[in-house]
């Protein structure tokens, strides 16, 4: 096939900003695309070229396939790299690229769309012998017939609403003898809520573990996992804090895993960088795993698969989407240290993380031995009200989880973001918590631990160091460095003093 | 610049918005390097990872802040779409109870009622977009014992 000889971005913020500088390090034109909002974005300069696509409202932009396609169309481009989120896992825009006779950098429409459904995914995986969540919808719905399928799936056992969602009418049962009130109750639920009462039985999965690995497939059928993502530390399904390796995966885990992985990439026809997400139980080699979903794009986590493996994932996957082989074997790929992502949201933690939109009146990131960041922003930048409130991610690797852990709260002492508030103190405190030291971790991490660290990011009292430099500020002081300590005693900022005991 | 003279007393000199700070300690300096930015009515200022918003205009710390929060609290913060409309008029709601969902910059934001009582009116729907302020329901207080 060649080397692709344009790539258009159709997407925006620092995935936008990563994959135009992988296309300049490949010599590969890139072409931006924006919205209104981001007229004077990051990812507009950095480009070769760039297209207004639209308003700032995503459905009319990022969101709008017609749009991008013509953007590629009118500047001659020959490729389109999707990013992630907008139209990344959307088969139809894939489907609309390769009518236009442009490459998508990713999977073929009919992959995206296989894997994109629950249970198509699910089916795929069992045939490809990865272990799933236990459950059924018995057909038989009576008392007796649920508890015989309770006790097939084991303990403890969901009851969910089969006609529902979003964790709605769920019924948590441990025991047999729990079994029979429990059905009555969760049957009475669901119709209650779903108008319906038929009920799902699932296998509860106790404290589980997020652990996904990232694929790599070619066109010349060889499919390479590049080992896992620990991703428990998540709210409101959002990833707050991903890492590699998992303290929770073993060599024998992560082979077997990491087998499963592929075998379900090679089951589905997979092609280009994917991820596959696994509920982990237990730890040690005899934890169990189950297949949750596949991810058809790149991840935003993928930079600590980067640090650890030395593996540039969308140089990978532009190659692949350019008809190469991959270089690596399995066998030649290594875990080298440890690596931790942290994403720095624009959102107010003494506000129930709100997302805060406003100006980045003084924006610094910290540059240091170990430490990359991922941004898509510059000062005097903005975040704007219309997109996600992802500001950068910070990625920190070192020999060690506990370097690479203190490397990012260093880093993070250093990452002055002024004019809007975000979370770097909730991230500060979230890598200091005991618990995160020791890599005791699971999904629920931030539900049981996440108000006390609010609390520990929110500062109580203002510092008098603070509230000197504020009243320094305010007075329009210039340079007072020459002063002598007589001079300053006259000066007004003494008043302050009672702050400090 | 911040240098410390001693007894908790600081020399500030400002090198366009940012600053370093110096405390005495002992033997030799301790450096703290601060940064600060006016922003209209407030100086925002970072030291050692920690972000402080210092309003430049005395406020009065007045009980009626409460209140304000409250209505606020039925409103959207910022411009969103409601994702679900979770009552309806004349229910009776607990505290804490999620009233609207609402969806802004890809999070969920839940409105929850600041106090029980019952829903009086609903000025929203599923799937609109709603301005930040704009009160989506009225909440009349329940029994209250205080009325």
């Amino acid at each position: 096939m060649g080397r692709l000889a344009q790539v258009l971005i159709a997407n925006r913020g620092e995935i936008a900003v990563r994959v135009i500088r992988a296309c300049r390090e490949l010599a590969i034109p890139s072409v931006a695309v924006y919205s209104d909002a981001d007229a004077h974005a990051l990812h507009v300069s950095l480009a070769d070229r760039a297209v207004r696509i639209g308003p700032a409202s995503p459905a009319e932009s990022y969101l709008s396939i017609a749009a991008i396609v013509n953007a590629a169309r009118e500047t001659g481009t020959d490729a389109i790299h999707p990013g992630y989120g907008f139209l990344s896992e959307n088969a139809s825009f894939a489907a609309a690229c390769a009518e236009a006779g442009i490459t998508f950098i990713g999977p073929p429409a009919a992959v995206i769309e296989r894997l994109g459904s629950k249970i198509a995914a699910r089916a795929i995986a069992q045939k490809a012998g990865v272990p799933v969540v236990p459950g059924e919808t018995p057909a038989d719905q009576s008392n007796q017939a649920i508890a015989a399928s309770a006790l097939n799936v084991g303990f403890p056992v969901l009851l969910k609403p089969s006609a529902g969602g979003g964790g709605i009418g769920m019924k948590t049962i441990r025991e047999e003898r729990a079994l029979a009130a429990g059905i009555e109750q969760a049957r009475r639920e669901a119709a209650a809520a779903f108008g319906d009462g038929t009920l799902y039985v699932e296998r509860l999965i106790d404290r589980p573990r997020h652990v996904e690995f990232q694929l790599l497939a070619d066109d010349h059928g060889h499919v390479i996992h590049l080992f896992e993502r620990e991703c428990s530390i998540q709210r409101r399904h959002q990833k707050v804090v991903e890492e590699t390796p998992s303290t929770a995966v073993t060599p024998k885990l992560r082979q077997r895993m990491g087998d499963a992985a592929v075998a379900l990439a090679r089951a589905a026809g997979y092609r280009n960088a994917g991820t596959v997400e696994f509920l982990v139980e237990g730890t040690g080699d005899a934890a169990s795993f189950y297949f949750l979903e596949v991810n058809t794009r790149l991840q935003v986590e993928h930079p600590v698969t980067e640090r650890v493996t030395g593996i540039d994932l969308v140089h990978a996957q532009i190659a692949i989407a350019s008809g190469d082989a991959l270089p690596w074997t399995q066998a030649s790929l290594t875990q080298r240290g440890h690596a931790i992502e942290v994403r720095v949201y624009a959102e107010d933690p003494s506000r129930h993380d709100l997302p805060q939109a406003g100006p980045l009146l003084l924006y610094r990131e910290p540059s240091m031995p170990g430490v990359r960041i991922d941004s898509g922003v510059t000062e005097g930048g903005e975040i704007s009200i219309h997109y996600d409130p992802l500001v950068a991610k910070l990625i920190a690797d070192g020999e060690t989880r506990e370097i690479a852990r203190r490397r990012a709260v260093e880093a993070l002492r250093n990452y002055p973001i002024l004019g809007i508030r975000t979370n770097v103190a909730f991230l500060i405190e979230l890598l200091e918590h005991p618990r995160f030291i020791a890599g005791d971790i699971d999904t629920r991490f931030l539900d049981v631990e996440g108000e006390k660290l609010r609390a520990a990011s929110v500062a109580a009292a203002i510092p008098a160091e603070a509230l000197e430099i504020a009243a320094a500020l305010r007075r329009g002081a210039t340079d007072l460095s020459h002063r002598s300590a007589e001079g300053a005693k006259a000066d007004p900022w003494d008043a302050l003093r009672g702050f400090r005991g | 610049m911040v240098e410390s003279l001693g007894n908790s007393r600081y020399l500030v000199s400002v090198n366009r918005d940012s600053e370093v700070g110096v405390r005495e300690s002992g033997v030799g300096i301790r450096k703290t390097l601060a940064y600060a930015v006016n922003d209209r009515a407030r100086t925002w200022v970072f030291i050692d990872g920690r972000t402080y918003v210092i309003e430049t205009e005395d406020r009065d710390a007045s009980p009626g802040g409460r209140a304000t929060d409250n209505q606020l609290a039925l409103s959207a913060p910022m411009p969103a779409t409601v994702i679900a409309v979770n009552v309806a008029p004349g229910q009776e709601v607990a505290e804490g109870d999620v009233l609207v969902l609402l969806e802004a910059m890809k999070m969920e934001l839940p409105i929850k009622a600041p106090h029980a009582g019952r829903v009086k009116s609903i000025a929203c729907r599923e799937g609109e977009l709603v301005p930040a302020g704009i009160p989506l329901l009225e909440l009349d207080p329940g029994d209250d014992p205080h009325r």
